[in-house]
């Protein structure tokens, strides 16, 4: 199954797809939290404790200019049902959110991955800034000095 | 993810900044001046100055002379690195969602 990619070529501010999996929120959900599984399909994983504020990283192949870690912290934890975890890479700050739905024949799944909104970077004390801080405007913006 | 940091960090640091993040969506309407925009954000031309050197070593506006004004102006290849990045991602989630898919197949029920 293709995932569709909901963001619109014009859309610069999030990262938006979302799909249906022929297979239930319970399993999904597993793919989506367990360590050994998310190092199968998303990157190998360091930590992983499934718990509201808990840290953890992924480690993708180091890069020039980049060792290759990926740190995170679950914002959000519902189980089956939303799972919310900021992505930090270097000053990069962002946070990448899973929604699952039980459909008739599955999960409807979605995934986003946004900036810090001004309002969340109260609440974590590592965040400097964020891209989602420029709020929708971005998009009208690209578009008008196009 | 990499190449660009430096470019990106440069970029989110200059439009982290409510003022600057207001004049740099100002120039987006148009070319202006120092002038024009102190009196349109009420900042001391000192201090605008100062923004419009931040988001020009962004990359994200340049300045041209025009007798004792500077008028500066949107660069549109300014936000380039940002657009990067998100194409960059949106790359990743594709692949990795299928691999996800992938992995779904072959777990148990």
């Amino acid at each position: 199954m293709t995932p569709h990619d909901k963001t619109a070529p014009s859309q610069s501010d999030s990262i938006a797809f979302d799909f249906d999996l022929p297979h239930p929120p319970a399993k999904v959900w597993r793919a989506l939290t367990d360590p050994e599984l998310l190092s199968q399909w998303l990157l190998p994983t360091i930590g992983v404790e499934l718990a509201p504020g808990a840290t953890f990283a992924f480690h993708a192949p180091p890069q020039p200019g980049w060792d290759g870690v990926v740190q995170c912290r679950f914002v959000e934890i519902e189980a089956e049902r939303t799972l919310r975890y900021t992505w930090v890479v270097g000053e990069l700050d962002t946070v990448v959110t899973f929604t699952l739905t039980p459909t008739t024949t599955g999960t409807h799944l979605e995934l986003t991955q946004s900036g810090f909104r001004e309002d969340q970077k109260r609440n974590f004390g590592g965040a400097r800034y964020g891209w989602r801080m420029m709020g929708d405007r971005l998009v009208e913006l690209l578009g008008r000095i196009a | 993810m990499s190449k660009t940091a430096a470019a990106e960090n440069r970029i989110f640091h200059a439009l982290a900044d409510p003022s600057r993040r207001a004049i740099f969506e100002s120039l987006t309407r148009g070319e202006a001046a120092v002038k024009e925009l102190t009196a349109k954000f009420d900042i001391s031309q000192p201090a605008v100055s100062q923004h419009l050197a931040t988001l020009r070593a962004a990359g994200l506006v340049r300045g041209r002379k025009a007798g004792r004004s500077v008028y500066y102006r949107v660069d549109p290849e300014g936000l380039k690195p940002l657009t990067d990045w998100i194409q960059h991602y949106r790359a990743f989630w594709t692949e990795r969602i299928d691999r996800l898919e992938g992995l779904l197949e072959r777990m148990d029920p």
